[in-house]
């Protein structure tokens, strides 16, 4: 098979409406953003509480995620706060998956016959969540572009059936397919704006305000109300109104972290609390769905 | 004669997991021969790719014979349902069971008939138990299946003389066919044997024998390495690993900026090896150089694969310049306080609490290694800055040694620096240990301070759990003494350790951590020696009065005392004792109210002279100073006393008519078994 010659780079914009085209045709529901600060695109609800019980679930879908620790003022090339994952979900995982994920490569120009693409060991787990899955992150000539995962736990609670689930890093996707060396040089359209244009100056307000301005005081106490409020949806049997607070609860602990105000004792302790949370809200979702 | 060919397809099982399922169903199917006497190919082999795992075994008969036998079944006055049992599991009827008289009994017997079975039949029949055995060391369930496997399974190929095996396992079909396309899984074909499938994926590039990847990828790398002047590190896990993540190497030889070669190499080669799998370079004078090797899974036609990887190093290594040229001029110094605020441990204090007790434990022990007390205490207080360094949070396994380089620009003493680079290890058996005494304190005192910190707050390991390698902390302390040939009173060093941590305000029960330390690394001692392959009997014995203070001592004695056992000295030693001890142990009484020593003045004989002089001379060699270091000098002077006691033996009746006479010739021979033992326990060593 000779790759077809590209005319021009695939722009950022372009990457993910081709991601979306592809995942749809097969078969998945193309889902918006969650409108929630949430540290990866696993913790949309789409994920998480989809994941569990017995109904088949095929969705799609970009979400942005934060990660305070991770920014460098936009320093860095390579690291940002705030960046854009690609989100596949598939309950139970389909035979073919790993030909629909190369071919879904192909579709944003990257030809599996040309690089050296390798499915490398890495076994996922999301301490807050109670989630574990094994499966391989993706490199593509050494790359890592994608975690590629089946879910073998959610919420504490075993998957049957399992689902699995593909993430894309869409910046170091395109940084791969524009051949650039800088996530800020990226092209977002063919009017050639730039990731630079968009996200620099986020990126250094951000940092500002994970690192240095961010009121601590007054988190820590958003922390404690937000876990109360959970904990009384819980009660209440509404599954999702409380897994918003949890992925609150979540964001909220992410900023405190960043700030460095969390010692090693007392970060094991909040991840604990938020596995709490996520469990009994995922017990919840389960029994909605019988 | 015919072979078995298995193939099961699979999508990429990671590394470890592919060796260790070899190894698995390489054992279960040699004893599935062996237990069903079929002959067999005993040099078979298991292959594996990332996504194949295959077994093949030939020169196997096409039948066997199972002789006729008479099989034992319950005894005739065993309840009915015994019988019933007995009947069933031999496939047989009441009609064909006979009674038969033993010499226990009355008992139901079955003969069983010759017959002849198809081997293709028993493989049919056993093949999926055989697969069910394996155990992964981590495996996971997909799709709505019950099957666990390393990674989903997707078809199993099973041939036997050239015809497919049929059978289940779990939701997958045996047949004759596999996948070509490891990728997209599009297209099958039909295999009836090993051979044409080995060559069928030798000319599509593919080699199924690691071992064959593992010949290719050493060759071209030499190739390289001799052209260019150069070498590679010696590092069989990495190959091993990178051999078992490709089906088609192909070496390509790349390089990065020379100007990141400014950066502490370990970093560089953290970089390469751990997180992305390529062989560094070194020159002749084992400089790293800016040359590595990537190993691609594809033939790299169009350059892509190079390219890529090379800017991929790039960007990495440009983030560790990044963090390095920062981290590098903070001052050590002024950060120490700022470990006020990182947490060594919950119930521990942080790290500058811990730094602080450090100090104080690592002074002491400057005394004992006669090295500068001020030295030690700087190399103390800077030694766990680098923990808040970017460089650590980014490579936390770079600990210490970031830290080293650190200092080293910073201007410290050089001492200091290695200490500090050091302070980890030796971390377990398998580690690098450190030499220097500077290092050796530093690492020492580390460890103590972890070891009776996690002992105060009752953190013990118990048998199954030990989630904070405190036994390998331990046996890595064991190590630190050992093998350095430290004499230290580690008691007292405990004991100082508790002191320190009670004028921080702990509230540790000195006694009680004391005991309970020294027997946890008296059993690590034990555990050492057990690696070392020292007999188990030998270390029983050392190990069983041993006070934590002599643990070199003893170590060493295990050591004499292994090496000799076989030898003339430890022989002959041992025999003399076990002839001595064998009568005291019969005559106990008389040992209870021994006084201890002979009275020469109820001698009655030369003999009994003789051997209490020559006990007597032992001991003054014993007591002489420095005598107790010559482990072997010593064995050579017990075993020395063979004659006196021969003589003794044969001339002298130690049961004389008169008690108080008796009495006396076993207090002679409880004498030399007490001057023994005061060198080792023998009583425990098996002669």
């Amino acid at each position: 098979m000779v790759s077809k010659i590209k005319k021009k780079t695939l722009s950022f914009q372009d990457t993910i409406f081709n991601l979306q085209k592809y995942w749809s045709k097969k078969g998945c529901v193309i889902l918006q953003p969650y409108d929630l600060e949430v540290g990866a695109g696993t913790f949309h609800p789409a994920t998480t509480l989809r994941s569990l019980g017995p109904k088949p679930w095929k969705t799609a879908y970009v979400q942005p995620s934060r990660r305070p620790t991770d920014g460098r003022y936009g320093d860095n090339p390579n690291r940002l706060q705030h960046y854009y994952q690609f989100q596949v979900l598939i309950k139970p995982s389909p035979k073919e998956i790993k030909k629909m994920y190369l071919n879904s490569l192909s579709s944003i120009g990257v030809n599996h016959e040309e690089h050296d693409i390798r499915f490398v060991e890495d076994d996922w787990e999301s301490p807050t969540l109670g989630a574990a899955g094994l499966g391989w992150e993706v490199w593509c000539d050494g790359m890592e572009v994608t975690q590629f995962t089946y879910f073998q736990q959610m919420a504490g609670v075993e998957c049957k059936p399992v689902s699995v689930e593909i993430t894309y890093g869409l910046e170091r996707l395109c940084m791969f397919i524009q051949n650039k060396k800088s996530v800020f040089d990226l092209i977002w359209n063919d009017e050639g704006i730039t990731y630079k244009d968009i996200f620099h100056q986020s990126e250094k307000e951000f940092s500002a305000y994970n690192f240095e301005y961010a009121n601590t005081d007054n988190l820590f106490k958003i922390f404690d109300m937000l876990e109360e409020e959970t904990k009384l949806l819980v009660e209440k049997q509404i599954s999702l109104p409380a897994y918003d607070q949890c992925l609150k609860c979540s964001h909220v602990f992410n900023i405190l972290d960043a700030r460095g105000v969390i010692s090693v004792a007392q970060r094991a302790e909040y991840i604990a609390r938020i596995r709490e949370l996520s469990k009994s809200i995922g017990k919840v979702w389960i029994e909605s769905q019988s | 004669m015919s072979e078995l060919f298995v193939e099961l397809f699979s999508e990429e099982i990671p590394a470890r997991l592919q060796i260790n399922a070899r190894n698995e169903l390489k054992k279960y199917i040699k004893s599935f021969f062996i237990d069903n006497q079929i002959k067999f190919n005993e040099n078979f082999k298991v292959y594996s790719t990332p996504n194949r795992l295959v077994l093949h075994v030939d020169k196997i008969p096409n039948e066997i014979k199972l002789n006729a036998e008479e099989i034992k079944g319950p005894n005739v006055n065993a309840p009915e349902k015994a019988l019933e049992g007995f009947i069933r599991s031999n496939d047989t009827i009441l009609e064909k069971i006979f009674k038969k008289n033993t010499e226990k009994g009355e008992f139901y017997f079955f003969k069983k008939e010759s017959k002849k079975i198809k081997v293709s039949d028993l493989l049919e029949k056993n093949l999926s138990e055989i697969l069910k055995k394996i155990a992964w060391n981590k495996s996971m369930k997909w799709a709505n299946y019950d099957l666990y496997w390393g990674r989903p399974l997707k078809s199993i190929l099973a041939i036997f003389n050239k015809k497919p095996l049929n059978f289940d396992f779990k939701h997958i079909n045996s047949s004759n066919k596999t996948f070509i396309d490891k990728s997209l899984e599009e297209s099958m074909k039909i295999f009836n044997d090993f051979n044409s499938y080995l060559k069928f994926f030798k000319q599509k590039g593919i080699l199924i024998d690691q071992d064959l990847r593992k010949k290719l990828i050493q060759t071209k790398i030499n190739e390289i390495i001799n052209k260019k002047n150069l070498k590679i590190e010696q590092n069989d896990g990495l190959i091993d690993e990178i051999v078992n993540i490709v089906e088609k190497p192909a070496v390509i030889f790349c390089d990065f900026d020379k100007k990141f070669l400014n950066i502490p190499s370990e970093i560089l080669i953290t970089t390469m090896q751990n997180h992305q799998k390529y062989l560094p370079t070194f020159d002749k004078k084992n400089n790293l150089t800016h040359n590595f090797f990537v190993v691609s899974d594809i033939k790299d036609t169009k350059g892509f694969v190079k390219l890529g990887n090379e800017r991929v190093i790039e960007a990495r290594l440009s983030d560790a310049e990044f963090f390095w040229e920062k981290n590098k001029t903070q001052n050590l110094v002024k950060q120490v306080d700022k470990l006020k605020n990182i947490n060594y441990f919950k119930g521990l204090g942080s790290y500058f609490d811990k730094i602080q007790r450090m100090r104080k434990l690592s002074s002491l022990i400057s005394d004992d290694f006669l090295i500068s007390k001020e030295k030690i205490e700087i190399a103390s207080s800077i030694c766990k800055v680098d923990l808040m360094s970017d460089l650590v949070g980014e490579f936390p396994e770079l600990q210490g040694i970031v830290g080293g380089h650190f200092a080293k620009f910073q201007g410290f003493d050089k001492e200091v620096c290695l200490a500090v680079s050091e302070q980890y290890l030796p971390n377990g058996m398998e580690s690098k240990l450190p030499k220097k005494m500077y290092s050796v304190a530093l690492s020492l005192s580390d460890k103590l301070d972890s070891l009776v910190g996690f002992f105060g707050i009752n953190l013990k390991p118990t048998s199954s759990k030990d989630p904070y390698a405190i036994r390998r902390m331990a046996t890595s302390l064991v190590r630190l003494i050992v093998e350095n040939e430290i004499k230290t009173k580690l008691k007292d060093l405990i004991a100082y350790t508790c002191s320190v941590y009670n004028d921080q305000g702990y509230e540790f029960d000195t006694k009680k951590i004391q005991n309970e330390l020294s027997n946890f690394i008296i059993e690590r001692l034990k555990n050492y020696l057990k690696e070392k392959k020292i007999r188990q009997d030998i270390i029983e014995s050392s190990t069983l009065f041993l006070g934590l203070d002599d643990l070199l001592k003893s170590y060493k004695k295990s050591l004499c005392l292994n090496k000799n056992i076989k030898k003339e000295i430890g022989f002959e030693t041992i025999a003399v004792y076990k002839r001595c001890s064998n009568i005291l142990n019969s005559e106990e009484k008389i040992s209870i109210d021994s006084l201890g020593f002979a009275d020469p003045g109820l001698f009655k004989n030369d003999y009994e002279k003789k051997l209490y002089k020559k006990i007597n001379d032992i001991r003054k060699y014993f007591l002489s100073a420095g005598k107790d270091e010559n482990h072997e000098e010593s064995l050579k002077i017990l075993s020395s006393i063979k004659n006196q006691v021969n003589d003794f033996f044969d001339n002298v009746i130690v049961n004389d008519e008169d008690i108080i006479i008796k009495k006396n010739r076993l207090e002679l021979l409880n004498m030399l078994c007490k001057t023994f033992d005061n060198y080792f326990n023998f009583s425990k060593i098996d002669a």
